[in-house]
Parts: C-alpha cells; structure tokens; sequence
C-alpha cells in the first residue's frame, strides 16, 4: 500500500486524511482575477478561491471521494490518480454538478452548490459529447447564454473565446466534421467564456496533438500567471510536469497527498530517494579497484545518517566515469552532507542524477508501491 | 494543428472587457436551453417531413372549411340529384357533410382535430424524445448545463419548454388558426359569441402540454435511445388503448378501465374544456373526466418524482 494512506492517521474516522498538504500560493503571484458582474471586496479576496473540508460522496453502497480536503487559491494544480480515484467525481462537486454527503465545498466563499459560487468557475469535462448538428459558434454561444449575459453580450464573449483557443476560422463548421483537438478547444472555450476564477479541467490534453498539447500548455500558463487558479486533471504526466509541480494526488476516493513533487517526495519515508552519482576517473581507460574513487566516496556515503544503501553499478572500461547509486532519505539534508563530503575529500563528480523524483516515480510509489 | 492559440492578444483577449451590467436570473437560461433542443431537433430533415406530414391534417381542416364555405356560396336554390339516391337541395348537402366531417366551427369540430393530429404529436415525440433529452444523458452533455449558475429545474423547464413549443405547433396554435378562419369565412361574431371555443382549445392545449411534457421527459430520461422509446410510447398509447376498450366493451368491466388509457383521459379532459358532453364522445361508456384528470395528475407526478431523482443521481457510477 501507499506509504501516505498508511500513515498512522488512516485508520482514523474523524480526520481527513491530506497526508501532505500545502496550500498553494504560487511564485509570482499575480492579484486574483476579477469575475465578471461583481466587485471582490478585500475581504473576499482574502478568502481561499476553493475550499473542501471533509467532503464525502457516495454513490450507493459506493463511496466516491472520501472525507477530501483541499484548498486552492491561485496557479496551477495537476490532480492525478488511477482510474476510478475519485478525481472526476471531486471536481464534479467541485463544479456543484453534486452535492457532497458530508462536509462543505466553498467557492471565494459560497457553497459550491449556489449559483453565485458557479459564476467563479470554468469546467471542461471529459466527454466531448456536444450536439453534432451545431455549428462550433451555436454551441458555444448557446453556452454563453446560460451564464446569464444577454445575447449581444454572449455573441461578443463567444467571438472572444473562439479566438482565444484558436477556433475563429473554424467555428462555422458543423461540430460533427471537428477533430478530438478541435472538440477540446470548444469545450475549452465553453469554460472560458466568463473569464472565471477557477477553472476545472478534466482530462484536456488527451486527443491533442503534440503541437495543440504546446499551445494548451502555455494557454494554462498564461491564464495562471494572470492569478486565476487552475485544476487539471490528466494522465498525461509528462505535459503536467511541463505545467506544473503543484499536485494533489488521489487514490481511493482520498487525498493522498497534496503539494509539489519535491514535498512529497521528501515525505516518502518506505521509498528512499535513488541518486546516482557519476564520479570522475583519475586516468579514463583504467579500472584500477585499489585506487578507484568511487569506493572511497562510496564509503563516505555510508557514514551518512540519511543514505540506507550505496550500490557501485557496472562501469564500462571507455566511460570516463564510474557510477555510484544511492539510497538516501530526507533529500535536503542528504544533499547538503553530500557537498560537504565532496568539497572535504575534492571528489571530481561529472554526473548527479536524482532517478525517481518525477511526477510518475512519486505517482507509482504513492499508488502502487513502485515507480510508474 | 492549423490555426494556433491566439498567443500575441492574451492579456486582452482574457479579460475581454469588464462585464458592467446586471446577469440575468437563472430562470432566464430556460428559453437558451429550448433552444438549444429545438435547434437540434429542427436541424435534422427527418423532423421537417414528419412536421410537415402531421400538418397535412391541418391542411385537410383547413381547406375543408374554405371548399365548403366557398361551395355554399356557389349553391343555387334547385336541387341536386344524387346518383339513383335521389334530388337533394345543395345547401342541405353541405350542411350534411359539414356534420359529417365535423368541419363546421362547432367544439365537435376542434375535438376532432385535436384527436387526430395527436396522433402525429405522438410519433413525433416518440422520435424527438431522445433528441431532445436521452442524448444529453446517454452522451454526458449534461454536465455543460449543470456547470452553469442554473439548477436542475431550470434544465428541466428548459427541455420542458423545447417539448411544448413542439406540442404547441402542432395542435394548439393550428387549432387557433382553424377558429379564426371559421370566424372570417362566416361572421366577425363568431370569434366573440364562441369566445369559449378559444378557451377551450387552449384549455385542451395546455391538458396535452403538460401531460406529453412530463411524460416525455420521464421516459426518454429513463430510456434515452429512440427505439425503447417508440415502443414504450406504443405500449403506453396503442396497446393500453387496445386492452381497456377490450375490458370495457369487450368484458365489460367497468368504465374506469378506460382510464389506463392515457390517450383517452387527454381526449376526456379536452372534450370537458371544449363543453362537450360525455355522450358526444366515441365509444361511448366513458369515466367522468374529473376522474381522468385524476389519473392524469397522478401520472404527471409520478414522472416528476422519477424526474427528480433521476437528475440528482444522474452521475452514478456505471
């Protein structure tokens, strides 16, 4: 099992179980957006953008998202997880399509439920299910007008939207003839169309060409540093890390961890951090054991409190280097004795690698127990 | 990828320009979400020939009483003869057929016409249902609507409304016409004196509006694809029929089996709006119509209690 659902707190009924959290207010933080029709005051500023305490849904004897908190203010966040964690069904409640069970979901301050907590928020489903016989334009229009502005306006801010996400030219055509891109793009534009605080955003690099993936990447990045907040779910790991290091990892309708990838790394006790390390020969070609370097640093090492292992992995006679793999715990306090080693003993080291600390690996072990 | 994201105008584009004015409630998305249906209902040929079929009826009406208004007068005083039935004087075989095709302006007249064209409502409907309703659940577009600063209700009284206005179009609105050609072709007193003629086609109207509505709505939420729609709709509109006129004519049970005809509780309440009298109406051995409203009534809640727990559990787990 995942080391953070095992946390000793797992088997308690009255907490959440948010094993890492952090809340988010990223680098750069620009002021947060304004939302169409209303003045934030200071004091609603003031308040988290999305806010879940202890929110549980059950569908049945099923339960869905159990006991989740969670608080957004701005930037992006990746929501990650196998199928069937719960992710969808979060930012479902999250976009007030349910209501929770238990617990409360706040949005600057109203339930997630009330209109007026909608008003703040952008969703880009899944599905790319529209009516076929429309054109790009009707639909997105149409979508427009259930947000509440009249129809000039809501011809105006579909125009807007269309541009945005690239689909000006093709809007006129009927949406049964549009690619899985061109579908994102108009779900994209749908949820952009009252410039919302919060957007949720299910599942929208899949379909998209590399190209596409790019311009939706760099879209998100701009929508974000304009201070609006983004949650994104995907499996699509690698754009996510392009995106983002903010996560919030979901497994069995749980948080099971939120923060950035280096956080939660750092709390992943049972999975030591791998780290290898290449150290410089002193005369390239020779494999001279007695006088090999990397024993004497792997020795070194292994006099440190963090490191759990050191394994001296094969080196190829033509390598100008030896390679060293560490098993180390508390990164940070690992590094720094590691650079205190090497400046003391002026170990020449050509190469450092962390090897598991990407979104996948830190994904795998928390899911599975191994790296994705 | 073709044209790309519109990188350059960003910051504009984003904060498009400062929203000033007052939204609208969300009762005011109910007309959009109509729409919406009705587009997609209307943007399919299929429609447009079944619309313009069941409007045939109308037509037939409509041209009836203009042929027979205008044969009246080209009528001279001298008889006529009919075949080896005899001579018979023109006006009074006017009259006669005007009796017979029940095209004479009368209640009689509009019942008839209410009766046949919802036969042509119903197909339509069972057609359209899936259109209209079964495929936001089938497909998951419902999560577009429910995302919006709208309730469930508001996307039910809009989808409602898209299902009226098609009701309408087809009965109502015809049937007014055909009371205001009556009232040209023969005398400007008729519109007022008949006032509750108009009434009554209203009345009628509304009877077929809510309970087509509802129930519509519930079975294409529950049935989403067309062909178990159509044959719900057969079950519940032909083969009920066919079992209560066999209870009641056939067994001879009591009248209150025709009440599992929904069809004929419509046409009870109708010819009630219309001032008809039960003995007017065809088979004969009818309930009272206060008892078809009741069963009426008790359907249309039922459809909206499943209604309601239907759109609130509309995300369960498949």
């Amino acid at each position: 099992m995942p080391d953070l659902l095992d946390s000793p707190d797992s088997g308690r009924g009255d907490r959440p179980l948010t094993a890492i959290s952090v809340s988010r207010d990223p680098k750069g933080s620009a002021p947060p957006a304004l939302p169409f029709g209303s003045r934030l005051t200071e004091e609603a500023a003031a308040l988290p953008l999305l806010l879940c305490q202890r929110v549980s849904k059950w569908y049945g004897p099923v339960i869905g998202v159990n006991q989740v908190t969670l608080e957004l203010r701005s930037g992006i966040t990746g929501l990650v997880g196998s199928n069937g964690a719960g992710k969808s069904t979060l930012m479902r409640l999250i976009t007030g399509q349910l209501r929770p069970d238990l617990g409360s979901i706040e949005i600057r301050g109203h339930d997630a439920w009330s209109t007026s907590a909608r008003r703040h928020v952008g969703y880009c489903p899944e599905l790319d299910s529209f009516y076929e016989e429309m054109s790009g334009r009707q639909f997105v229009e149409a979508m427009a007008r259930l947000y509440g502005y009249p129809r000039r306006e809501a011809l105006d801010r579909a125009a807007f939207a269309l541009e945005r996400v690239g689909m000006a030219g093709r809007a006129e055509r009927r949406v049964r003839g549009y690619s899985k891109g061109m579908r994102q793009r108009i779900k994209l534009a749908q949820a952009l169309l009252h410039d919302p605080e919060l957007m949720v955003l299910d599942e929208p690099l899949s379909g998209i060409d590399p190209v596409g993936r790019d311009e939706f990447v760099r879209l998100f990045g701009d929508l974000a540093s304009m201070g609006k907040c983004l949650l994104i779910s995907s499996h699509e790991l690698e754009e996510l890390e392009k995106l983002t290091d903010h996560l919030a990892i979901m497994a069995h309708g749980r948080i099971a961890a939120v923060g950035t990838v280096a956080q939660i790394r750092d709390r992943l006790d049972n999975h030591p951090l791998l780290i290898r390390i290449d150290v410089k020969r002193s005369s390239p070609g020779e494999n001279d054991s007695e006088n090999d370097e990397r024993r004497r640093l792997a020795a070194g090492l292994l006099k440190l409190n963090d490191v759990v292992g050191v394994e001296l992995l094969d080196a190829r006679p033509e390598d100008a280097v030896d390679p060293v793999l560490v098993r180390a715990r508390n990164p940070q306090r690992f590094f720094q004795e590691l650079t205190r080693l090497v400046l003391e003993e002026w170990y020449e080291i050509a190469r450092l690698e962390t090897l598991d600390d990407s979104t996948s690996a830190v994904l795998g072990y928390l899911l599975s127990g191994r790296s994705a | 990828m073709g044209e790309s994201l519109n990188r350059a105008a960003t910051p504009e584009l984003l904060h498009y320009r400062p929203w000033r004015g007052e939204f609208r409630t969300p009762a005011a998305s109910i007309w959009p979400i109509a729409r919406v249906a009705l587009t997609s209902i209307f943007q399919k040929w299929m429609f447009w020939i079944i619309y313009i079929l069941g409007l045939l009826i109308f037509l037939l009406f409509f041209f009836g009483q203009y042929l027979l208004s205008w044969a009246e007068t080209q009528a001279g005083e001298t008889d006529v003869q009919l075949g080896g039935w005899g001579r018979m004087n023109p006006r009074h075989l006017i009259a006669l057929f005007r009796g017979f095709l029940k095209l004479d302006g009368s209640a009689e007249s509009y019942r008839s016409f209410f009766a046949y064209q919802g036969y042509i409502v119903m197909i339509v409907l069972a057609l359209a249902g899936s259109i209209l309703i079964g495929n936001d659940l089938r497909f998951g577009s419902l999560p577009y609507y429910l995302s919006k600063p709208l309730s469930r209700w508001h996307y039910l009284l809009g989808k409602g409304l898209a299902v009226a206005v098609f009701i309408n179009l087809m009965t109502t609105l015809p049937a007014i016409v055909l009371f205001a050609q009556w009232g040209v072709l023969e005398s400007w007193e008729y519109l007022f004196e008949r006032f509750d003629l108009l009434l009554g086609i209203l009345g009628y109207g509304l009877v077929l509006t809510v309970t087509l509505t509802v129930l519509l709505l519930a079975t294409a939420t529950w049935l989403r694809r067309t062909v178990p729609l159509i044959m719900m709709w057969t079950t519940l509109f032909f083969f009920c029929r066919l079992l209560s006129a066999a209870m009641v004519d056939g067994l001879r049970f009591s009248p209150r089996w025709r009440l599992i005809d929904l069809w004929n509780s419509t046409s009870l309440i109708g010819a009630a709006c219309l001032g008809l009298d039960l003995e007017t109406i065809r088979p004969g051995n009818q309930p009272p119509w206060y008892e078809a409203a009741l069963v009426l009534g008790g359907v249309s809640l039922l459809c909206l209690t499943y209604l309601i727990r239907r759109i609130r559990g509309v995300e369960i787990v498949r």
